[in-house]
């Protein structure tokens, strides 16, 4: 079987370090003027460990798939650097390119969108292992059938095309896919929002046992809180291109300091009806980060906000072990190893 | 205080014709709504939920076609409409909320326009009239200076202000029956929260009765008083919301429940349902849940009938008869 030789448990594989991403708005044809700027990402530093999962909780726009285009190397930051394993991305040669286009993977959304619908399933399995590595034909149907077996897909199956299978399926085809090229870190977009209810669960539980089996590490990007709380060992919260609040799923869920984490969890969906807590409603809806608000940029939302929230952004520090904020409320508390 | 029914649904069968097969969509659900209820219809992709809400409305599409059982609408069946009639009750009587609420209003027509037309199709009110009664719609929605913003363009709008517009376009008619279909899907977790409260308080103002479509058994703990869950076409367990969630009597619902990560544990594997849903044109004989049920046995190759946990719960499934 394949397995990843990792570091330990608590190893960074992947580190983002004041990381920025700003797109120009630009506006005429010849005359090229600058309307500003778009702050995706605006300066976020978090870590991946080897064989755990990070996840992003926000809402759309709020800057999650920039911050995994930027761990895919898809997109370059404008500021700040990326590393992985140590080492700047941008001091990569073409060596490391390679090795790290095999080591990070992702999984999207949404299957019927993902695979190649004029690709038989072994081909579209095979692909990133053609393409990275020198193999013999035997070779690559073996390893495409050890995959399939893995996901609990039927040797047959490596003949036939994704039309002729459900979602939850397809899934499954594009997680053996990512695996192909045995990677150390996968992003995973959303990678259950798109199924069944009564499918999500064993996507989900797929995903954990093979983080277990092959020493995965997880950039996890998902709206669905209890999705996050399941899935992961550490959790940023994103609101307009910042990361306002990390901690342990376990702290975060249970302790939840930042007035938008707080709301967040407030608006997710109860277990039971008779678990309505309490209950923070928030007005209006994200800002537009072209012309985010003064401060602190949630401010305009937030049922907390003080006159200091207009005026000055509020420091990103921590509060307790692996708890971070960045919130006025908690500027007076002592801080623990600033960070 | 709830006591006759407002909708009532008796084995409602809809089926497709295609050239191959016939898709059994909805295969025979009976269900009842009463005034101001709020009935929850859950269920996967393919279960039929929403062709039960087409159904309902009279608008099921081709090939589709309503080929057995009855609608009662306050005691007349809809099935025996003429489409004129059906009309009249479209929007009136029984009203569709729509699905997106940012997407759904007309970029080029001011909100004004969108509300007056709406109610334009049963009265023969004057202009100004109508415009006045746009007004108290979108104060009733809570719209800061509604008068001025008649003459706002959707995108002059907010998220929020676009959903109470759109709010105030469904009840513009007065209709005695909502039926929101997966109307917060899109939607981000705040903004979802917002447009439940709303819907709440519509139903509040105007006593509707609410039908919530959903895959999602969050809105349902969250909005609905009863809910019936569809599998494959059927109903195979309707309860109380609190009946349901306590005391789960459907090993699909068991499972379903089970599977859903909770906010507040913390747990190593979730216990899932294993296969897929099956194929609507394809169902397996029996009950159609019988291959992914871990208690499937004998019995379950026939097709269960409906037994009574408790009052006003049912569950199709064997093993309640031996429990009976």
């Amino acid at each position: 079987m394949m397995q990843t030789d990792g570091a330990g448990p608590t190893a960074e594989l992947v580190r983002m370090e004041g990381v920025k991403k700003h797109y120009p708005v630009t506006m005429g044809l010849l005359l090229r003027k600058n309307r500003g700027v778009v702050k995706a990402v605006d300066d976020i530093s978090f870590a991946i460990h080897g064989g755990q999962t990070y996840s992003l909780v926000g809402e759309s726009g709020c800057g999650k798939t920039t911050t995994s285009r930027m761990a895919l190397m898809v997109e370059r930051p404008t500021e700040g650097e990326v590393y992985f394993e140590g080492k700047a991305l941008g001091q990569f040669n073409g060596a490391d390119k390679k090795t790290f286009r095999t080591a990070v993977q992702a999984v999207f959304q949404d299957p019927w969108g993902s695979l190649n619908p004029r690709m038989r399933v072994d081909s579209i399995i095979a692909e990133p292992l053609v393409t990275q590595r020198r193999l013999t034909k035997l070779e690559v149907k073996t390893q495409v059938n050890e995959l399939l077996d893995v996901m609990g897909l039927h040797p047959l199956h490596a003949s036939r095309y994704p039309h002729e299978f459900s979602g939850g399926q397809r899934q499954r085809i594009a997680i053996a896919r990512a695996l192909s090229t045995r990677p150390r870190l996968i992003v995973l977009d959303e990678p259950v929002s798109a199924l069944d209810v009564s499918i999500r669960a064993q996507i989900l539980n797929l995903l954990k046992q093979l983080q277990q089996t092959y020493f995965l590490s997880y950039l996890l990007i998902a709206h669905n809180l209890a999705t996050v709380r399941y899935m992961s060992h550490q959790v940023g919260v994103m609101y307009l291109g910042k990361i306002v609040e990390e901690a342990s799923p376990d702290e975060l869920f249970t302790n939840p300091l930042h007035p938008y984490t707080k709301a967040l969890i407030s608006a997710s969906l109860p277990a039971h009806p008779r678990q309505q807590g309490e209950e923070i409603v928030l007005t209006g809806e994200v800002p537009s980060p072209l012309n985010p608000p003064s401060g602190c940029s949630f401010h305009t939302r937030c049922p907390f906000a003080m006159d200091r929230c207009s005026v000055e952004a509020p420091v990103y520090q921590q509060i307790a072990p692996g708890h971070k904020v960045s919130c006025h409320l908690y500027a007076d508390e002592p801080t623990i190893n600033p960070a | 205080m709830q006591d006759e029914p407002i909708l009532k649904v008796e084995d409602l069968e809809t089926y497709f014709y295609t050239r191959t097969s016939v898709v059994k969509a909805v295969g025979g659900i009976s269900f009842e709504l009463r005034k101001g209820e709020t009935l929850g219809i859950v269920g996967e992709s393919g279960s039929g939920k929403s062709v039960t809400a087409w159904s309902i409305l009279g608008l099921v599409p081709k090939p589709g076609r309503i080929v057995g059982g009855s609608i009662l609408y306050q005691g007349e069946n809809l099935l025996e409409k003429s489409d004129a009639e059906m009309r009249q009750i479209r929007g009136r009587g029984i009203c569709m909320v729509m699905q997106n609420p940012l997407t759904s209003l007309n970029p080029v027509f001011n909100v004004g326009n969108q509300i007056v037309e709406t109610m334009r199709m049963d009265s023969n009110q004057s202009a100004s009239t109508l415009r006045e009664r746009a007004v108290e719609l979108l104060a009733k929605v809570h719209i800061a200076a509604p008068q001025a913003r008649l003459n706002s363009f959707p995108h002059q709008m907010s998220g929020g202000m676009r959903q109470r517009v759109v709010g105030a376009i469904s009840i513009s008619r007065s209709p005695n029956v909502l039926i929101a279909d997966e109307p917060t899907t899109s939607l981000d977790a705040t903004i979802q929260l917002q447009y439940l409260k709303l819907l709440k308080e519509i139903q509040a103002q105007t006593g509707a009765a609410i039908i919530f479509i959903t895959h999602d058994f969050g809105i349902v703990a969250r909005m609905c008083d009863r809910v019936a869950v569809m599998y494959a076409g059927k109903i195979v367990e309707q309860a109380n919301v609190m009946d349901l969630f306590d005391n789960p009597s459907h090993p699909y619902t068991e499972g379903l429940l089970r599977s859903v990560p909770g906010l507040d544990q913390d747990v190593d594997l979730l216990p899932s349902i294993e296969g897929q849903p099956p194929n609507p044109d394809d169902l397996p004989p029996g009950c159609s849940f019988a291959p992914r049920c871990s208690y499937a046995y004998d019995k379950c190759v026939e097709y269960p009938p409906e037994y009574l946990i408790e009052p006003d719960h049912v569950a199709r499934c064997w093993m309640r008869d031996d429990a009976n």
